[in-house]
């Protein structure tokens, strides 16, 4: 049962293009679903900070994200501040030193951002940012 | 039923097209365009290194109550505040930064007392709570 050869053989593309455009709408799809955050809070403006860049923002960056009502949370998921405490010490242990930025929101009471600070500063990391807007894009 | 080999075969583009296309639309009317960010930093003292502060250096001390900043035992108004921190970055550039914030004061107040204080060049910034 000999395959016949095809004078004029051609590769058909359409199953790669269809898996390559899976594979799109995959990594679009759960790179949104990383990047999880409490949507509801609002930023007060921080013009002359140091605009957050990629370069800015290095791997080993934790963000702590404060709402209005004081909810402390990391990628969406509500913690108690002894959680956030112990994070705080599981990444220091691997990376060392690394930075802490508190995504606020303006109309959030200091305590729970003090909060945040003291179980960053408890487990030894004594600088903290702030996280505000530069520039407005969104209408 | 064996299938007869073309003579000419000719990849359809039409449909890859018409995905590309429908693809494109989708991305358009669901990205949102986000704002620009950026970090105010500070620094917490440590408690043993609180009162510890050199005599050379001029210290500034901002208070945030739940009603605003308070500047020199006088609550200001945000351009108040402006004006009190360009009068002092024009005598001191390495200035010694140190804001009390109250548990019931406002997040935003804290980071426009930070934003000021990158505005007029002063990085030594120490926050407390009270």
């Amino acid at each position: 049962m000999a395959r016949r050869i095809q004078e004029n053989p051609q590769l058909d593309m359409t199953p790669m293009i269809d898996v390559v455009f899976e594979l799109i709408i995959f990594f679009v799809v759960t790179l949104t679903q990383c990047n999880a955050k409490d949507e509801t809070i609002r930023l007060e403006d921080g013009r002359h900070g140091i605009e957050l860049t990629p370069e800015e923002m290095p791997p080993t960056q934790m963000t702590v994200d404060v709402a209005r009502t004081g909810r402390i949370s990391m990628g969406d998921i509500t913690l108690t501040p002894e959680q956030i405490g112990q994070r705080v010490k599981e990444r220091k242990r691997k990376f060392g030193e690394f930075p802490v930025l508190i995504r606020a929101d303006k109309n959030a009471r200091h305590e729970a951002v003090a909060r945040v600070m003291n179980a960053c500063t408890a487990n030894g990391i004594w600088k903290i940012s702030f996280m505000a807007i530069h520039e407005h894009k969104a209408k | 039923m064996a299938r007869k080999p073309q003579d000419n075969p000719q990849l359809d583009m039409t449909p890859m097209i018409d995905v590309v296309f429908e693809l494109i639309i989708f991305f358009v009317v669901t990205i949102k365009q986000e704002d620009i960010f950026s970090k105010l930093n500070a620094n917490r003292p440590a408690p043993a290194t609180s009162s510890a502060s050199e005599e050379n250096d001029t210290q500034v001390k901002i208070d945030i109550g739940s009603g605003g900043l308070v500047f020199n035992g006088r609550l200001m108004n945000p351009k108040q505040f402006d004006q009190a921190l360009r009068e002092i970055s024009k005598t001191s550039k390495s200035a010694m930064v140190t804001i009390r914030c109250s548990l019931d004061s406002y997040h935003k107040y804290l980071v426009y007392a930070l934003d000021t204080c990158n505005k007029y060049r002063m990085f030594n910034v120490s926050v407390f709570t009270i």
